[in-house]
């Protein structure tokens, strides 16, 4: 009797315990929403690295993660009542964000809450960590990290090039800029910057031409931006919209130079886009893009083999992007729990501050160098500039057969290292 | 009073006529229910607390369109609209003026009800599916206006709003929020049951049975599903405020017309011409995607789930689940949960005689 009620109690002390072992994770994303397009691969990214973090080290000092996926389907007020029900009821200590208008929305309450949020925004908005810019509307966020330049940088980066490469092709006067997406608070959030940066560089500035987040009918947009004799277009959406407008302009037989955002363009929207694609230019976040070799590739092979134990499914830049932000979730994590520390959302933040340059163990060569200070959360002024190349027929054949033949490419056009202003901080 | 109603029907005024609680065992089951609700954030975690609430705000704003549908026998696709409104007053009001929250609350409930009016207006004339594409385009004007008008609500990027203060007590959690939200039921839901007691709550189910009766009875046809459209409004605005100070956050895209095709499911599944079934409606509809989560988690990694390929694609199947349930209410059970209520009460009350 003695020994059944102690075997009773060791079960009942032991069963909490035993749960409690696994650090739940919270993990946002986008499967069926206005960005889903690019929100599957990078969802896909995030998911396979942290179900790999945990078959092959054993999760974080021992303990397994605890992912909690769910598709919120871009509405960012499904993302704070999803917020509200992680934080009240599984506890997480860290969070895998996707969208601009609900990170920016969830900042308030992560700073709250202090848990960790690694957004697939790239605002300008979070990187602000101290609160001292001073900006209006913008907040400090020293619970927000992502992983890449933020879109105004981004931007700032591709107009650089487009000031060169308007001198190099030999054009007269002052190039023409214009600003392009849907009235949401992601294609908006490097507008302004970028406007005025164009400016700056010389551009003469066009009104914005607006356009749905959803695929659709563009070509009044297109007539608009022949019309308006635009040189240089900075496409805000993401892939699925943008091929849109790609292919109603190519229609329209409007020549000019499509830049487009880090969620912009990808290789599945070259084979959607076929020839329209050609020539955009686009901002890619790791050094290297799947086909190419690093370090680092071998293990996101084995990333990517979890979900796809065939091995040929072609991973675009996304999921290798995905796969960089997981990580340095994870690392800093690792930091927490050093030395018998416990999870919490408040050692993970300080995690992010330990290293400089910090690229994750097992992923040289592929994720850029990133660095976080406790006043700026902007990890990386690099903006690799990126051109889709198509040279053929896109409608036959899959992703990974047209980049092995060489039809799609993805061709690394410069990379501008931007000088981290502190006046620029937040915008 | 006696505990059970006696057979046969000998009441001999109004007054007994009209009593919502008759017998002296449904008020003890009001007491005792409500002495459970009050306990209930003693027990309950965080997120259960969030669906009551969630119960709650959805439940007076599917009381006002079930006044408006149910009762006066209109129609409105646009009530996410007025929902919203409600929750942008209650954030813009409490943000440009400072006032407390909780009279933002009963004032966004006044802005809605005008604006409210003011759409309701084309309802004066109209009728069934002319009346419905009316509504229609509130939905969207107001959608339209969420989305531009920057100085009311934020524009895209939504607004974030703070939570109900008493003195220097703030209701932030959910356990104290629940209380709140409790009281505004409570006080809503006597309302309308008061309100079906009065002339012009019989006017109104007068106007739905037989409009041209009504009028001959001198009712003012226009009068009343104007104001039907108001009370509507007013009741989606209160819902709408409570909603933005829970969240905490407003956003334009929440107030779509799916969510207004939900506070439709919601009545007809609830019960068109129910005070209570408003709220079983409200309870249904929150409770459907908790249930569905869990089946899929229940199937998760089994041969079903890798069959159908579940894994990601679970909200899908949580609008096909609410899209399922109102067309099968729709036809077995047209009079929705509170008729199957009452046939419950009724198998116990007369069993085993039930016939």
């Amino acid at each position: 009797m003695k020994t059944a009620l102690a075997i009773a109690a060791a079960v009942a002390l032991a069963t909490p315990a035993l749960a409690q072992q696994r650090i739940p994770v919270g993990h946002l994303m986008d499967n069926s929403g206005a960005t889903s397009d690019v929100g599957v691969p990078y969802g896909q990214g995030v998911a396979d690295t942290l179900a790999w973090v945990n078959q092959t080290r054993q999760g974080v000092a021992g303990r397994q993660l605890n992912v909690l996926g769910f598709d919120y389907g871009y509405q960012a007020p499904r993302a704070v009542s999803q917020y509200q029900s992680w934080t009240g009821r599984d506890r997480v200590v860290a969070i895998q964000g996707w969208g601009t208008a609900d990170t920016e929305a969830l900042v308030r309450f992560v700073n709250r809450d202090k848990i960790p949020f690694v957004s697939g925004s790239y605002s300008a908005a979070l990187t602000d960590a101290g609160g001292k810019s001073g900006r209006q509307g913008v907040e400090a966020s020293p619970y927000n990290f992502f992983f890449g330049p933020s879109y105004s940088d981004a931007l700032r980066g591709m107009l650089r090039w487009a000031a060169d490469d308007w001198k190099a092709k030999g054009g007269q006067g002052r190039p023409k800029y214009v600003h392009m997406g849907g009235n949401h608070p992601y294609p908006n959030s490097p507008k302004e910057a970028g406007e005025a940066m164009a400016r700056e560089l010389g551009f003469e500035v066009l009104p914005a031409i607006q356009f749905a987040l959803t695929p659709g009918d563009y070509t009044s947009q297109c007539l608009t931006l022949k019309q308006q004799g635009a040189n240089y277009a900075y496409l805000g959406n993401t892939a699925g919209s943008n091929i849109s407008v790609l292919r109603a302009c190519q229609t329209a037989g409007v020549q000019v130079q499509f830049m487009g955002n880090v969620w912009g363009m990808d290789e599945n929207a070259m084979k959607a886009a076929g020839a329209a694609a050609n020539g955009v230019v686009f901002p890619v976040r790791t050094q290297v893009v799947t086909g190419q070799d690093a370090p680092g590739m071998e293990t996101i092979r084995a990333i990517s083999r979890l979900s796809d134990p065939t091995g040929n499914v072609y991973r675009p830049v996304h999921y290798l992007a995905g796969a960089c932000a997981a990580m340095l979730m994870v690392e800093a994590m690792d930091t927490a729990a050093a030395n018998g520390g416990q999870v919490t959302g408040e050692r993970i933040q300080r995690g992010f501050y330990e290293r400089t340059n910090w690229v994750p163990k097992g992923f040289e060569g592929v994720c850029t160098p990133s660095t976080f200070t406790n006043e700026d959360h902007r990890g990386t002024m690099r903006v690799a500039i990126y051109r889709a190349v198509v040279s053929g027929d896109t409608s036959q054949g899959s992703v990974a057969e047209l980049m092995r033949a060489g039809t799609m490419r993805l061709e690394p056009v410069t990379t501008v290292e931007l000088e981290r202003k502190r006046e620029l901080l937040g915008w | 009073m006696t505990v059970m109603t006696p057979a046969g029907d000998f009441r001999t005024s109004y007054r007994a006529d009209t009593t919502i609680f008759p017998t002296r065992g449904s008020r003890a089951a009001l007491w005792a229910g409500l002495a459970v609700l009050l306990c209930a954030p003693l027990v309950l975690d965080r997120y259960l607390l969030s669906l009551l609430i969630n119960v709650g705000t959805l439940g007076i704003a599917a009381l006002g369109l079930n006044i408006l549908v149910g009762f006066t026998g209109q129609i409105s696709i646009g009530h996410a609209a007025f929902f919203g409104f409600g929750a942008f007053s209650s954030a813009w009001l409490h943000e440009s003026f400072g006032l407390p929250v909780l009279l933002c609350i009963p004032v966004a409930g006044l802005m809605t009800a005008l604006v409210g009016l003011v759409f309701g207006a084309p309802a004066a004339r109209l009728k069934g599916l002319y009346l419905a594409i009316a509504t229609l385009a509130a939905q969207f004007i107001l959608e339209d206006f969420f989305a531009r008008a920057r100085w009311f609500t934020g524009g895209v990027a939504g607004r974030l709003t703070e939570s109900p203060a008493i003195g220097s007590f703030a209701l932030d959690r959910e356990e104290s929020y629940f209380y709140l939200v409790l009281a505004f039921v409570i006080i809503m839901f006597v309302a309308a049951a008061n309100l079906m007691r009065t002339r012009d709550g019989r006017a109104l189910v007068a106007v739905r049975d037989h409009y041209l009766s009504a009028e001959i009875m001198g009712i003012n046809l226009a009068y009343y599903r104007t104001l039907s459209f108001g009370i509507a409004s007013f009741y989606a605005g209160i819902g709408g405020a409570l909603y933005a100070h829970h969240l905490q956050f407003v956003s334009v895209e929440a107030f779509n017309i799916l969510f207004s095709i939900q506070f439709l499911g919601m009545v007809i599944i609830g019960g068109l011409g129910s005070i209570m079934g408003s709220l079983m409606g409200a309870a249904f509809m929150v409770a459907l995607p908790e249930v569905v989560q869990a089946a899929a988690d229940a199937l998760a990694g089994g041969a079903i789930d890798r069959a159908l390929k579940i894994g990601g694609n679970i909200s899908f199947l949580r609008e096909m689940a609410i899209g399922a349930a109102i067309i099968l209410f729709l036809i077995f059970e047209p009079d929705g949960l509170a008729r199957r209520w009452k046939l419950i009460k009724a198998y116990w009350k007369l069993y085993p005689y039930s016939h």
